[in-house]
This record gives C-alpha cells, sequence and structure tokens, in this order.
C-alpha cells in the first residue's frame, strides 16, 4: 500500500501544505522544528484514527484556527482509496471514498503504517502502560476484531468498577463477574496469539541485528499468577481470591488492562538490564517485526516511517537494519541530516521553515 | 446571546437527544420565526400527546389506555412473553409480523456506570408478571451490548419454572467471515442450523 498525495489545512505548523509522493516514498529533510514529525504525523493519522503524539485532537489544529483538515490518497488493492479527516472543537469525521466510517476499527482493517518512533526505546523500558499500547496497536493492525474486542473489554471493566463502587447486591455483581471473565479471556488469548507469532521472529531479526550473539525471548506477563493448568482456571481462581481486596479498593485488580509483556536478552529482563544501544535496536526489531507479520498475514507491505531513528545507532546496526528492508515497502524517513542516506535511493523533500 | 424566554426555550430544547446548544439555537429561532397558528399547533401536539400517554399499568408499553393494546387484545398468545427495553423495541418486532404474543418493557438495560442496577429496572414487576401469568416462554430480546447481555443474564438466573430464550446473535446479512467478530462468529456457529429449514 502506499500513499500518493497529502492535503493538509491548518494541520499543525501547516497552514496550506499539499504534496505528491511517488511509490518508494521520500526522505523528508530540514531543520528541526520545521514539521517533519508533524508530516508524518498527518499521514499516519489514517492508519490509527488519531495521531500517534496525542489523543487531543484539539492539540493538532493550527494555532489560532478553528478546524483542521487532512485529506490523502493511498493506493490499495490495485485501487485508489480517497481519506478524510475534518476535525474542529466539537467532533470530527474520517471519511474513506466520501463515506462516513463508523468505527476506527474500519481504518485499521485498511491502512497499515509501522511508525518508527524515537520514543520507541520506551516500549523496552518504560512503564507498563506503554507496552500495553503497543501490544494492543501491533494486535489490533494484525487481528481484525482486537480493537472491537478490546473496547468491549473496556466498557465492562468501567461497568464493573462502577459496580465495585457501589454497595451491591451479589447475584447483579456475579453477572458482571462472567462478562468481565469472557472478555478478558478473549483479549488475552487473542494477544498471546499474536505473541506466537511475534516471539521467534523478533529473536531472529535481533540475533541478525546482534551480530549473532544475543538471544532474545519475548514473555506475556500476567496480572495473576499461572499455577494452574489453562489461563481459564488461573484467572477465576485468582477473580475469587480478590474479592475480598476489590470490594475495598473498588476496582478490578486483575485483567489484561494490568497484563504486561517483557523482553530478555540472554534471559535478563532487557528492561532492567539492557544498554541504550541493546534497547535502541530492539525498539528498531520490534517495529520491522510488527510490519513483518503483516505482510506474511499476506496484507500488502505497509508504509514504513522512520522518525530520525536510525542516526543514533552505529554503522553497523544501520547497515544490518537496512539490508532487512525489503524493497517493496514505502518508506519515509525524516531526518535533519540526509546525507547519512544518500545509499538509500529516496526522492528529497525539503521542509522550510513556515512563517506565520 | 439569547436571554428571557428564548434563552429559556433552548435550555429545554437542549434536553433532546442529539441536541447540542447550535442545534437549540437554530431550531429556538426556527420556532418563533414559525407563523405563529402552525407554532402553537407544535406546541398543543406536545402537550396533549405527553398528557394522553402512560406507561401501560401490565407491560409498561407507552399507551393512549391504562391497558395498552397489546395487553387488552384477545388474539395475542398469553404463553409468549417477549422483553425488550423499551416501546420502540414494541413497534419495531410488530413491524416483522412474526409475533403474536405479548410484550414487557423493562424501561432500561443494567448499567452501573448509570447507576440502574434491577431495582431501576422494572424486573420486580415482571417477577410478579411471570408468577401470575400462563406464560410458558420469556423471549428476552434485548440487544447484545455489555449491558443487554448482563440483564439477559440477570434475568435467566432470577426466574424459575419459566422457558427463557433469546434473539440469536448471528451473521448479518450481507456480512462477510473475514470481517466478523469472533464473539459473533462463535455464537453463529453455535447456533447453526439446518439448510433445509
Ligand atoms: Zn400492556
Amino acid at each position: 500500500m502506499e500513499i500518493s498525495s497529502l492535503k493538509l489545512k491548518n494541520y499543525r505548523n501547516f497552514a496550506d501544505y499539499e504534496i505528491n509522493f511517488n511509490s518508494v516514498g521520500a526522505l523528508i529533510s530540514g531543520k528541526n522544528g520545521v514539521g517533519k514529525t508533524n508530516l508524518l504525523e498527518a499521514i499516519a493519522y489514517f492508519a490509527f484514527g488519531k495521531s500517534f503524539n496525542t489523543n487531543q485532537d484539539e492539540e493538532l489544529i493550527n494555532f489560532s484556527k478553528a478546524f483542521f483538515h487532512i485529506s490523502a490518497k493511498f493506493n490499495l488493492k490495485n485501487r485508489v482509496y480517497q481519506f478524510d479527516v475534518g476535525c474542529d472543537k466539537n467532533r470530527k469525521n474520517i471519511k474513506i471514498d466520501g463515506k462516513n466510517i463508523s468505527k476506527i476499527s474500519e481504518l485499521y482493517q485498511f491502512l497499515k503504517i509501522i511508525y518508527f518512533s524515537p520514543n520507541d526505546i520506551r516500549i523496552i523500558d518504560g512503564s507498563p502502560s506503554l507496552r500495553r499500547i503497543f501490544i494492543n496497536q501491533a494486535t489490533a493492525q494484525y487481528s481484525f476484531n482486537y480493537l472491537d474486542s478490546l473496547r468491549r473489554y473496556k466498557h465492562i471493566l468501567k461497568q464493573r468498577n462502577s459496580i465495585l463502587k457501589t454497595n451491591f447486591d451479589t447475584s447483579e455483581k456475579k453477572i458482571w463477574d462472567q462478562q468481565f471473565f469472557k472478555s478478558a479471556i478473549e483479549i488475552i488469548k487473542i494477544r498471546i496469539d499474536y505473541l506466537q507469532k511475534f516471539s521467534p521472529i523478533l529473536a531472529e531479526k535481533y540475533f541478525q541485528i546482534s551480530g549473532e550473539r544475543e538471544k532474545l525471548k519475548t514473555k506475556y506477563l500476567f496480572s495473576f499468577p499461572q499455577k494452574l493448568e489453562s489461563i481459564e482456571e488461573n484467572f477465576s481462581e485468582q477473580m475469587k481470591k480478590n474479592e475480598h481486596q476489590e470490594k475495598i479498593q473498588q476496582r478490578s485488580l486483575i485483567g489484561p488492562h494490568l497484563d504486561d509483556i517483557d523482553f530478555e536478552i540472554d534471559d535478563k529482563s532487557a528492561r532492567k538490564y539492557a544498554s541504550q544501544g541493546q534497547k535502541r535496536s530492539l525498539a528498531i526489531a520490534v517495529r520491522f517485526v510488527q510490519a513483518d507479520l503483516i505482510l506474511k498475514k499476506g496484507n500488502e507491505p505497509p508504509i514504513l516511517m522512520f522518525d530520525d531513528v536510525l542516526a543514533d545507532l552505529d554503522r553497523d546496526r544501520v547497515g544490518e537494519i537496512i539490508q532487512m528492508l525489503e524493497k517493496n515497502h514505502q518508506i519515509f524517513i525524516a531526518t535533519p541530516n540526509a546525507t547519512i542516506y544518500q545509499n538509500y535511493e529516496l526522492p528529497i523533500v525539503k521542509l522550510e521553515g513556515f512563517s506565520e | 446571546m439569547f436571554s428571557g424566554l428564548l434563552e429559556e426555550l433552548v435550555q429545554n430544547l437542549k434536553k433532546l437527544p442529539g441536541i447540542g446548544t447550535k442545534s437549540a439555537e437554530r431550531l429556538a429561532m426556527f420556532i418563533v420565526n414559525m407563523e405563529k397558528e402552525k407554532a402553537h399547533e407544535l406546541a398543543d401536539s406536545i402537550k396533549e400527546t405527553v398528557d394522553s400517554y402512560t406507561n401501560c399499568i401490565v407491560c409498561n408499553v407507552l399507551s393512549e389506555n391504562e391497558i395498552c393494546e397489546f395487553c387488552g387484545a384477545l388474539n395475542r398468545d398469553e404463553h409468549l412473553l417477549c422483553v425488550v427495553e423499551n416501546t420502540q423495541d414494541v413497534y419495531l418486532i410488530e413491524k416483522m409480523h412474526e409475533f403474536n404474543g405479548k410484550y414487557f418493557v423493562l424501561g432500561n438495560l443494567l448499567s452501573p456506570i448509570d447507576g440502574i442496577g434491577p431495582q431501576q429496572i422494572y424486573f420486580s414487576k415482571l417477577k410478579e408478571l411471570v408468577k401470575s401469568a400462563k406464560i410458558k416462554e420469556i423471549i428476552l430480546a434485548l440487544n447484545p451490548s455489555a449491558e443487554g447481555e448482563s440483564t439477559i443474564n440477570f434475568i435467566a438466573s432470577q426466574l424459575e419454572n419459566v422457558e427463557i430464550t433469546r434473539l440469536s446473535v448471528g451473521l448479518p446479512f450481507g456480512g462477510d467471515i473475514e470481517y466478523t467478530s469472533s464473539m459473533t462468529l462463535s455464537s453463529a456457529f453455535k447456533r447453526r442450523f439446518s439448510v433445509t429449514e
């Protein structure tokens, strides 16, 4: 899949901007602050239904303006699709070929973009919530219904937490417990299914990047002990044990909203023990595997975006990574220093500062 | 902006679902600019309807009479009771001309977020009705949302000596298996039926 044109109106620092892309992608260069990331963010908006930097659409509206609008043409499955998003302070509308979408999961089904962010290192060493965002997003790109299931889970969780705050009737709570259980197990199973495909490929990629020295494992960390045979048994066992404590704390104490993942390099937690260099290359490998799995599932190659992430790696590792790139992805690289990538034949888009 | 009676009208219109300040102001301006006679007709019609509609004392369907047309009908099967969330659902089911039993309106679905528990739906009334009447089957025609599921499970766990069924959840006509949620698909699978049916 690829983007062929982009139009921005009042988006961040772009008051009025139009650009066409070709199928290999572009090298977006320019000084810091000219809006390289903003350009990537605008393209990726259509893959996620929101910015990868903020949940507040209002922040995307150009200072002093009332709305923003992005429109883009994407080629996929031998067809051109027109995507539009318009947003003001009260609402936003996302359209595919002029028709409003009814839920964000429709975008996930359509467009697959992998954004390599300079903050990705936080997937390795940041808080569990950042890893949950990662696993949710990666799973949603891979598994059609995950996002809808996740939304249902979050809703049931909210209902269950509400009931825990009241002087509830046991028979009523039991009903919500059952739904909570069912939905939680569904989410955990889809995630684990994804990780089972993800983990061996990541191990292989990381082995390559590390110069065939380091062994990597990816583990799913449950928020409840694994003593019995099945996830179901373990979950319901702990739900029983937590009953009293949940009543006191008035919230659900286990569930996929509290689960985590861990990467282990040579059996040591990368979160705690990996060096900056290891974490950086691991973060990049993680994104590659995300892309790889989408491709393996029979989708068109996802668009890859590198936001100034390769520059800090040493030359060997950059070499390894560039070799991993399949030629058929459309690639966007944002960098203040275009010369690093001169071997890589991408058309250069030079952004200049904008005057208001 | 607006003041006095006009502002009061705006505030009242805003109580309607889906009406924000902007739409309320637009509607208010439209109403005061209408021909006086037409505007009075609108106001009278709201007042009359509100005054003359009440919940049926048996089943809670909105009705002009104390006992609604369904509860009063002699040719409807009183062994079958279809439980729905609101009166609109009753008319939706009526439209398909498949069901000829009686109805019961719950008024709400269980939703702790909104403070709606078993006491806030007409559950005890339903329980009484089931005890007294000759009902053999209760059909729970509720949304398959989280709230609907909970309400279905709650009612099913509390009622005895009566057959309880729910609407089947499955593939939509014109749907695509690839894009069907695993929950929907597994439900459709469990409740598969013979192709000769
Ligand atoms: Zn009635």
